[in-house]
């Protein structure tokens, strides 16, 4: 997939943008504050219609605007060229892909990958169960309707359970009834997530090894709540746990509280492993993420780099250009182009560059020095 | 505007379905532009808060003690579709394909909602599968997970010791309509109850 037009309206800070893609390599450089990574985030929402900054669709929209809209002309290995339509208004949105309103999100997830890299996702290895879980269902979701209808039902069953715990009056008939639809929606994600899990560690690394010269061996594996991805084996430990539920007020065994953890060198990552590593880690995780993506839908995911090449060294940087699939499309940021800072690279072929300012995007016609 | 004005609007503003606008606007119809009409529409509310009332057997609405479905005899009483609302035996009666009784539950199990097993029609359901009258119960409850939750509760606590057949209505494709236009999950379902061909 390739983006070939997008266009921005009061989104973020972005008042006015529109971009003609040319090539497969875009850079948008330019100081902070500017629109660089707003661009990226309207770019990245096409795939799921979420933003990889925020949960709050409200700071998507420009300060005293009504509405933001995005719109892009995307060349698709499968559709053909396609014009997707995005609406944002406080609370809604909208989505039209080639004048048809599309108003289930279950007919739009996955056919549009985009993968982002972006500084934020060292708190994958570092920071809470919680976004490993939303960066897994994502992934998984994105190409599988079965697993984003498990989840969907999860959720819900899930939330009612809950709601029952907490009103203090739970019967047990009561809760048996929702532990009916929940128990084999939640066998269904733990038997996705981690045959999911595994092809994603296979392929994290190989693009580790491209990434650390294969110095070190690295990995990923699934820590699931209940081992069992068996309906009737949850079905029994639920109605076993129900007085502890009673007693906590909420549900306390389910893939709502699994986890994957990152290893390198069989050591765990998290706890262990130095800041490049960790960096290097999240990087070959967004690399299997796209090469998910490839193999499952057969659609090139357009690679978003939000100046996460800054903080690698030129080795380190030249080995990510060369470990990414080479015909899949880069729009990169960076506060400069990292060509003038004296690290040119050959390999890379012609980079087409757009100065950014005050929300204002410029194509650079002369550029011809490539960013590293 | 006047604050007797303010007062109707904030009540039909209360109602399901109107919002601020559409409130002043049937507030002004009756007040200013149609006022002839309100005297019929406050004899119309009166008289159906007086004699509306949900039927003793089924939970539909009904001025006597029966409803016009279970006062019918030409209905067979042995099958019975479950429903949860009334306005889901409205379409159904509408569709002339049901010559059975009916059963409304008045709601699902939602506990995000508050809603129990007390605050639904299920000892009115409860006695007539008691008294034998009743072969088969159609499940007609949408299938989401409220829905399904609710089938399982019924299910587990209908009496013991009556042969009932309880049966859920089938989820697929809408009738004239292609494979092309339905969405996955309605797909799935329609595979899943698939039936042999002959």
């Amino acid at each position: 997939m390739r983006l070939r037009k997008l266009t921005l309206r009061h989104f973020r800070n972005v008042g006015f943008a529109a971009l003609e893609f040319s090539g497969r390599q875009h850079f948008l450089v330019g100081a902070n504050g500017h629109g660089k990574t707003s661009l990226l985030e309207a770019a990245g929402f096409i795939t799921a219609l979420r933003s990889f900054r925020t949960s709050e669709q409200k700071q998507l929209v420009m300060l005293a605007q009504h509405t933001a809209a995005i719109s892009c002309a995307v060349e698709h290995e499968q559709q053909g060229d396609t014009q997707l339509t995005i609406k944002l208004r406080h609370g809604d949105k909208e989505l039209w892909c080639d004048q048809t309103r599309v108003t289930r999100l279950a007919d739009h997830l996955g056919k549009f990958p985009t993968v982002v890299f972006s500084s934020q996702d060292l708190q994958l290895v570092r920071g809470s169960p919680a976004g490993r879980r939303r960066w897994l269902d994502l992934t998984l979701a994105a190409m599988d309707a079965g697993y984003f209808r498990a989840l969907q039902t999860f959720t819900r069953a899930l939330a009612e359970r809950n709601a029952l715990l907490k009103s203090g009056r739970p019967a047990d008939q009561e809760l048996a009834a929702f532990e009916q639809t929940l128990a084999p929606a939640a066998a269904t994600l733990i038997e996705l997530r981690r045959s999911g899990l595994q092809v994603l560690a296979k392929s994290l690394e190989a693009s580790y090894a491209k990434l650390c010269d294969g110095a070190e061996p690295a990995g990923v594996g699934y820590d699931p709540n209940f081992e069992e991805a068996d309906a009737d084996a949850l079905l029994a430990r639920l109605e076993a746990g129900r007085a502890r539920d009673v007693q906590f007020r909420t549900t306390l065994v389910g893939p709502h509280r699994d986890d994957f953890h990152f290893t390198v060198k069989h050591t765990a990552a998290k706890e262990f492993g130095s800041e490049g590593q960790q960096r290097s880690l999240v990087l070959a995780l967004r690399l299997a993420q796209a090469a998910w993506f490839h193999a499952k839908s057969g659609v090139r995911p357009v690679l978003l780099c939000d100046d996460v090449l800054g903080e690698l060294d030129p080795a380190r940087r030249r080995r990510f250009w060369s470990a990414i699939d080479h015909e899949s499309q880069v729009i990169a940021t960076g506060t400069s182009l990292p060509a003038t800072a004296g690290q040119p690279d050959g390999e890379l072929g012609t980079w087409q560059v757009f100065r950014v300012a005050d929300g204002d995007f410029a194509e650079e016609v002369a550029a011809a020095e490539a960013p590293a | 505007m006047t604050p007797a004005f303010d007062k109707l609007q904030q009540h039909l503003k209360q109602l399901p379905g109107l919002g601020y606008r559409s409130s002043e606007r049937i507030a002004l119809h009756l007040l200013v532009e149609k006022p002839a009409r309100l005297p019929a529409l406050v004899v119309a509310l009166e008289e159906a808060a007086r004699s509306v009332r949900r039927c003793a057997c089924c939970g539909n609405l009904a001025e006597g003690e029966h409803c016009a479905i279970c006062a019918d005899e030409r209905r067979d009483r042995s099958v019975v579709c479950v429903v949860e609302q009334v306005p889901d035996l409205v379409a159904i009666e509408r569709s002339a394909s049901f010559r059975g009784a009916y059963h409304v539950l008045h709601g699902k199990l939602s506990p995000i909602h508050g809603v129990g097993p007390d605050d639904l029609n299920l000892a009115a359901l409860r006695a007539r599968v008691e008294s034998g009258e009743i072969a088969e119960l159609i499940l007609a409850l949408s299938n989401d997970v409220e829905g399904e939750a609710t089938c399982h509760y019924l299910t587990e606590h209908l009496p013991g010791g009556r042969p009932v057949k309880v049966t859920r209505i089938g989820f697929g494709l809408p009738s004239g309509g292609g494979v092309l236009y339905a969405d996955s999950v309605t797909l799935k379902s329609a595979l899943d109850s698939r039936r042999v061909y002959s």
